[in-house]
């Protein structure tokens, strides 16, 4: 028996003449396009290239609130994890919550006493927490600061002050950081 | 009996062209695309370690030598750099703090103390937070590593 070169079977059965002349071969145009590639693949690369080379494995630890603009810092250290205090013009805010407004931060009190109340006994809760959750870590009494840049030292004192009497007496800045500057010449 | 395969090829000889499966390595790109967008951090933060130390609690356990108290007042009028019993007052050029004198002063106190590494920057209530920070910056850069932010009233200048 001879053997034939292969050819297409289907659509003999189909009595329609433009399905059989675009379908069944007969020497013309495929209808199969190869779709060329190249290009999407090196979009492709680039962008995870891109993605892998500002990848972190920290991850995102806080959120810049909204009205906040961070001052920026070229003697940076890497965030940790840490209650996170929110300082604007208007308001003050623990992990989101408010805690306590910008015009009662600006009054002077009557009895000298700076301690915001509430911030204070978050605070205090957070502590427990922290220690309840954590009984055989150390309570480092870290917190972040995150401050609008042009909020005065009057408004931040008062959290301050709220933060240490709470126990939270390392208390970390959120800053924008910027590119290390070198020690001078001589230095180091 | 012969068998004669058509290759597509010009005088029956293989063609030198091939095809590569790209399906996988379009698979896998694209999983990583996905993960990375989604672990992606846009915004990049950090952080300035600073203490709340008042007059008194620094130096109560250190030897004699390392009690001299390095001072950043931070006033409206500029800096009033205190180093021990010395004061040296840096105004303001303009309306601007003068940071780079503030450094280059930094720089002299840590020649005259190197075994010192804390020093406090002490503000007045009317003071931006934005100037604190760089005024911190500065002395972190100074190589002044322990940085405290305290109230102006208790620098006990």
């Amino acid at each position: 028996m001879a053997i034939e070169t292969p050819k297409a079977h289907l659509y003999h059965s189909i009595n329609l003449e433009a399905a059989k002349s675009k379908l069944g071969g007969g020497g013309r145009k495929s209808l199969y396009q190869n779709l060329n590639l190249v290009a999407y693949i090196d979009m492709m690369t680039v962008l995870v290239i891109f993605l892998l080379m500002t990848f972190q494995a920290t991850g995102e630890i806080l959120f810049v609130q909204k009205n906040i603009t961070l001052p920026d810092a070229h003697n940076w250290t890497e965030l940790e994890r840490a209650p996170v205090i929110g300082v604007t013009k208007d308001v003050v805010t623990l992990d989101g919550r408010q805690v306590a407004t910008g015009e009662e931060l600006m009054k002077d009190s009557a009895t000298g006493d700076m301690k915001i109340t509430e911030l204070h006994d978050e605070l205090v809760t957070a502590k427990n927490n922290y220690k309840l959750l954590h009984p055989a870590e150390d309570f480092k009494g870290v917190c972040i600061i995150q401050s609008d840049k042009n909020v005065e030292f009057k408004m931040l004192r008062k959290v301050m002050f709220s933060a240490a009497a709470a126990g939270y007496q390392n208390v970390n800045f959120a800053v924008r950081p910027k590119a290390r500057e070198t020690a001078a010449p001589g230095g180091e | 009996m012969s068998v004669s395969v058509d290759t597509g090829a010009k005088g029956g000889k293989k063609p030198l062209n091939a095809d590569l499966n790209l399906v996988p390595y379009i698979d896998l790109l694209t999983c990583m695309v996905a993960f990375l967008l989604i672990t992606a951090v846009w915004t990049q933060l950090a952080r300035l370690q600073a203490q709340q130390k008042g007059q008194g609690q620094a130096g109560e356990e250190t030897p004699p030598e390392l009690q001299v108290k390095i001072v950043i007042l931070v006033n409206q009028e500029g800096f009033n750099l205190v180093v021990g019993p010395d004061q040296t007052p840096i105004p303001k050029k303009g309306t601007d703090y003068d940071f780079e004198r503030l450094a280059a002063e930094l720089k002299k106190a840590k020649e005259g103390h190197p075994d010192k590494n804390d020093a406090q920057v002490a503000s007045e209530d009317s003071i931006k937070f934005d100037t604190l920070v760089r005024a911190m910056d500065t002395a972190l850069q100074s190589r002044f590593p322990d940085i405290s932010l305290i109230d102006s009233g208790a620098a006990g200048i």
